[in-house]
């Protein structure tokens, strides 16, 4: 019996080029954030401390293209993306006065009651706006970085490299929260390393705006209204 | 190969966004380019202005030989001990960097 069939319909969640770009990410900003974090700490000796300057850049480079080639073509999705988390209403507000739950269901074992959510809920959105501005704030300067240090006017440099730093310390260190939040929903987690789908129940669950309004019957499919199937 | 019942509805852009991101791109692209061309002009005019400047130096100079200077030998007389001892190296030494092919 396939996965199909025994958790009843499924909906694509991440196409292709999501998880491809979400893997750019991962190749791309990790090595650089983590070797980030060594050039500044400065931990090892000289040459060691060259290798992970090297490999910082090489992670640079990664994360440059991923951005540029998927905002070239997937326009539609970076649209999709841009007008989720910048759109907010009063459901948000309720779900950030509880944080989504999660502390209560963490530390005390508690389900309480959420707002419904679309495809990214409140907390994702906060992520987002910030991976947004700080992922372009980080690409300009560390490029200027690289190749204007020796000549471009010194205070100009300073405030880039202390840019620079203070976001690549937030992100750093949001991503962290990002990977164990992913881990945690362990659902979102093989949906985005699998094959992008997810059970429509599971999705109706943490996506129930999303599911309601935004998604629809793959032609040709004898299931018609998102919410009416059963789980199988 | 990925089996699902649904999809997202497909996101149409409207030409308004279209253009706003092409143009707010176009713009951070052009700033950059220009901002690159006009640095790397600078730093070509001041490197030649510099290495022209030390050539002029030097046409004046009386002493144009380190070992002949007496700020040099004093140094080496009162402090450094003599050319390449291991302070001299230590202070002095520094590692070539070919700037030639930057102007």
């Amino acid at each position: 019996m396939s996965q199909h069939d025994e958790h009843g319909p499924r909906v694509l969640k991440h196409p292709l080029i999501s998880r491809l770009f979400h893997w750019g990410l991962i190749l791309g900003f990790l090595p650089a954030a983590l070797t980030g974090f060594f050039i500044w700490l400065k931990p090892f000796g000289e040459s060691l401390q060259n290798v992970i300057m090297q490999i910082h850049i090489v992670g640079a480079c990664i994360l440059t293209l991923s951005c540029i080639i998927y905002t070239i073509f997937a326009l539609d999705r970076v649209v999709a993306f841009t007008r989720r988390i910048f759109t907010w209403d009063s459901r948000d507000m309720a779900w950030m006065k509880v944080c989504g739950g999660y502390p209560q269901k963490m530390l005390l074992g508690k389900t309480i009651p959420v707002p419904p959510m679309g495809k990214m809920n409140s907390g994702q959105k906060q992520m987002g706006i910030m991976m947004l501005f700080g992922g372009i704030l980080l690409v300009v300067t560390g490029w200027a970085l690289y190749a204007f240090l020796p000549v471009a006017p010194k205070a100009a440099m300073y405030w880039f490299d202390m840019v620079h730093l203070v976001v690549g310390i937030v992100l750093g260190v949001s991503v962290f929260a990002h990977i164990f939040l992913g881990i945690y929903n362990w659902g979102e987690f093989l949906c985005m390393f699998g094959d992008g789908t997810q059970p429509l129940h599971e999705a109706e669950h943490h996506n129930p705006v999303w599911v309601e309004n935004e998604i629809e019957p793959v032609k040709g499919s004898n299931i018609t209204t998102p919410g009416q199937q059963q789980p199988g | 190969m990925a089996h699902y019942d649904y999809i997202e509805k497909a996101v149409k852009v409207s030409r308004r966004e279209f253009i706003g991101i092409v143009g707010v791109a176009g713009a951070i692209l052009w700033t950059g380019a220009y901002v690159a061309t006009d640095l790397v002009q600078d730093r070509t005019k001041y490197i030649k202005l510099r290495a022209q400047g030390i050539y002029n130096d030097d046409v004046k100079a009386k002493v144009r030989q380190s070992h002949n200077n007496q700020a040099v030998t004093d140094v080496y007389k009162k402090f450094a001990q003599n050319p390449l001892s291991n302070l001299a190296e230590e202070l002095f030494h520094t590692k070539y960097v070919d700037r030639t092919k930057l102007v």
